[in-house]
């Protein structure tokens, strides 16, 4: 009884204290003075996720990508009235709102559609382009649905949260709609037939229609209340004068028509782009992943390795409050996902003090892996024969020496293979960090994917890399394995 | 007279409700070897360990040479390993190093003697038990016998002032257990003082001053092994020391 209270009562404060953290992170102060903050910097710094061309996407030149589309020519000509600099920051669709919302960024464009929803966590200058919805259809089906009409009752594909997948769920009678993250993934569902149509906005559909022979774009005849029929930029809420200064460099667009113009120059990177899709002329893109998910997996598994050795050590403590905090973490990292840590991290940590995503990522990941090395480590040590802590002692050992002589080699040497594993599921398992933008694998992924209109050969290409990483890093663990045991 | 070297006093050990000693007195005097003896479970062990507080006695006093080691902190207990040396029914060499290296930890560690001397203070007991081609070989390389004698020299390295044997022949195959006895027989015709927990009736015969009989907890006789073995008192010696005998 005694110990099943001790439980509750530990579960109670651990719960309490992740609350209280989390409200206070949440409570970041708004008061009115972000326009003046940008122009005192010199600096207005904006998320974007750039797979979704042609509002944004990154184009590849000798070598170095960088970010093109209406939405950065936009952003251009918004910092440019501004009278200050631009810096974009890339980051997967999920997280740029979060972004805004935690301050990281002082706004996000990215076709954000401004929902109610959305309305209610983040403020919305006006509308920026009115281009219409469409249906991406295959050139097979096109003589099949040739309106909007004939697609009632088949399946439509719509990017998940978007304004296409409200639409299409509530004015296509009698249609299902399949919800998917990305638009690459939308489009290879389409070829196969899984689904009879994509909705997009309709610039993302002619372009997909140029790119891709096989497809065909039909448009759209919902009926769209105002204000809501297009994409618009998203701040972080009570901030009037910043959204009213962007609202008026948007007027200033909208007067001269320059979005046309943005267009066409999206258009012509994006051609630039398809003129050769071969993987091979991407390989800047695979070599950056995996440069950035080796470097992420050897930093975290070795910080993870002297974090675990210490909580292991914490937590096998006779003084509770050594052993309790260790219990608490090792409990709460291992019992939620790491994709919810890696956002805690960059937006809650981030709201306190600034850092880069590869850095949050890392802490990220290290934390996480250094619960999971603690538990290898206590099972290794807790294996070893209680005598050899006892000899140790008989001879008048104290116990830092013991643990550094006898426990911990020992102990290392049986734990080899299980921290093995662990290493090769830190490679695997880090591709999470791509949700905030840091470069791995998984990131650069779909980018390619986005730049070459191709849904598969990135991805094999991808397996193929992350294979190889794992497989040769498991044979060279265990040649290592096999020396040590020769001793 | 002089003051025995360890002297034990209403000494009581309890695990959870088992009550495993229950009020042991005893004195040991320097140059002294007792045997301990008795039927497996009657606590022989557990008052080895409650003596070097291997285990915390939950009762009673272990005066030796003047200090009550049952009130040390755990960080005074530390220097308990130059004063009593442990040898243990299954080794426990560290395997993770040579057997050089075994003995010299605790002398460079504990006394904080240099490489140097504590290789030399090594060697010259890893010669007294005739081990010294083993230097460099590491434990799981050895013999079982070898094995016990490393742990005697890596015991006697820190030159304690008393060594305990907790049933050292108990792990060994039969034609392994001489070579340990002849190297402790020989420690005992020396000066050295010694507390012996075996089953070796005729080891214990040939080398004690003095034999505990225990059972239950209790040492129910002490006695010269003469006079134990031939002329038991207690109705439960009489019992073990007939059966032992009639193997």
């Amino acid at each position: 009884m005694q110990k099943v209270k001790k439980w509750w009562w530990q579960l109670f404060v651990t719960m309490s204290v992740i609350l209280v953290a989390g409200l206070g992170m949440g409570q970041v102060a708004h008061a009115d003075t972000s326009l003046q903050k940008i122009k005192d910097k010199g600096v207005l710094t904006v998320a974007t996720a750039p797979d979704y061309p042609p509002f944004e996407s990154q184009v590849n030149k000798n070598g170095v990508s960088t970010d093109v589309g209406i939405d950065i020519d936009i952003s251009k000509q918004i910092a440019k009235d501004l009278g200050v600099k631009l810096v974009i920051k890339n980051m997967d669709f999920d997280s740029i709102l979060v972004a805004v919302q935690t301050g990281k960024v002082d706004m996000a464009i990215g076709c954000i559609n401004p929902t109610d929803e959305r309305k209610q966590s983040v403020d919305f200058s006006n509308v920026y382009y009115h281009g219409g919805q469409s249906f991406l259809v295959t050139k097979s089906n096109a003589k099949k649905y040739q309106s909007a009409s004939d697609l009632e009752g088949q399946k439509i594909g719509a990017q998940t949260g978007t304004l296409q997948y409200s639409l299409a769920q509530q004015q296509m009678m009698g249609s299902k709609v399949v919800g998917m993250g990305k638009t690459p993934d939308l489009i290879f569902a389409l070829k196969t037939n899984k689904i009879a149509a994509v909705g997009l906005e309709e610039p993302v559909a002619k372009a997909y229609a140029q790119n891709d022979h096989d497809l065909a774009v039909v448009k759209a005849n919902y009926k769209t209340a105002e204000g809501e029929s297009g994409p618009a930029i998203a701040f972080a809420k009570g901030n009037p004068e910043l959204v009213a200064a962007v609202n008026k460099s948007l007027d200033k667009i909208a007067k001269h028509h320059w979005v046309n113009g943005y267009l066409k120059s999206a258009g012509k990177y994006m051609q630039e782009n398809t003129v050769d899709t071969s993987m091979l002329r991407y390989w800047h893109y695979f070599y950056n992943g995996f440069l950035n998910t080796t470097l992420i997996a050897f930093v975290s598994v070795f910080l993870g390795i002297i974090l675990g050795v210490i909580l292991a050590l914490m937590k096998m403590s006779k003084f509770k409050i050594l052993s309790w905090p260790a219990i608490s973490y090792i409990e709460i990292v291992r019992g939620t996902p790491m994709m919810v840590q890696v956002l805690l991290v960059y937006f809650g940590l981030g709201a306190v003090i600034n850092i880069p995503a590869l850095t949050a990522g890392i802490i990220a990941v290290s934390l996480n892996s250094g619960a999971y090395v603690a538990e290898i480590i206590r099972g290794g040590i807790n294996s070893l024969d209680k005598g050899q802590t006892e000899a140790a002692k008989s001879l008048g050992l104290n116990h830092k020496d013991t643990m550094r002589f006898v426990i911990l080699p020992q102990a290392f040497k049986n734990i080899w293979p299980a921290l093995g594993n662990e290493f090769i599921s830190v490679i695997k398992e880090s591709s999470i960090v791509s949700i905030i933008g840091v470069g791995d694998l998984i990131y650069e992924l779909n980018i390619v994917r986005a730049d070459t209109y191709r849904g598969i050969a990135p991805i094999v290409v991808v397996m193929v890399i992350y294979f190889l990483m794992t497989f040769i890093l498991t044979r060279g663990l265990n040649y290592l394995e096999g020396k040590m045991n020769h001793d | 007279m002089t003051n025995p070297l360890i002297a034990v006093k209403h000494l009581k050990k309890t695990f959870e409700k088992n009550e495993v000693l229950k009020d042991i007195n005893g004195e040991i005097n320097a140059g002294q070897v007792v045997c301990i003896i008795g039927p497996s479970g009657s606590g022989k062990s557990t008052l080895l360990r409650c003596i070097n507080q291997l285990e915390r006695p939950t009762s009673g006093i272990v005066d030796f040479d003047g200090t009550d080691l049952v009130q040390e902190s755990d960080q005074d207990l530390a220097k308990l390993g130059e004063k009593i040396g442990m040898v243990f029914q299954n080794f426990n060499l560290f395997p993770n190093m040579s057997v050089i290296s075994n003995l010299k930890l605790a002398p460079m560690r504990v006394k904080g003697l240099s490489d140097e001397e504590a290789t030399k203070i090594g060697m010259k007991y890893l010669t007294s038990v005739g081990l010294a081609d083993k230097a460099e070989a590491y434990p799981n390389s050895l013999s079982g016998g070898q094995k016990q004698r490393v742990a005697i020299a890596r015991a006697l390295a820190m030159e304690p002032q008393v060594l305990f044997f907790d049933e050292p022949t108990s792990a060994l195959d039969p034609e392994n257990v001489g070579e340990v006895l002849k190297v402790m027989k020989t420690l005992a015709d020396g000066t050295m003082t010694m507390v012996v927990v075996t089953h070796e009736m005729n080891f214990a015969k040939q080398v004690s001053d003095e034999i505990w009989f225990m059972a239950d907890g209790v040492i129910q006789e002490k006695n010269t092994p003469a006079e134990l073995f031939t002329n038991p008192q207690n109705p439960k010696t009489q019992d073990f020391i007939g059966k032992v005998l009639a193997d």
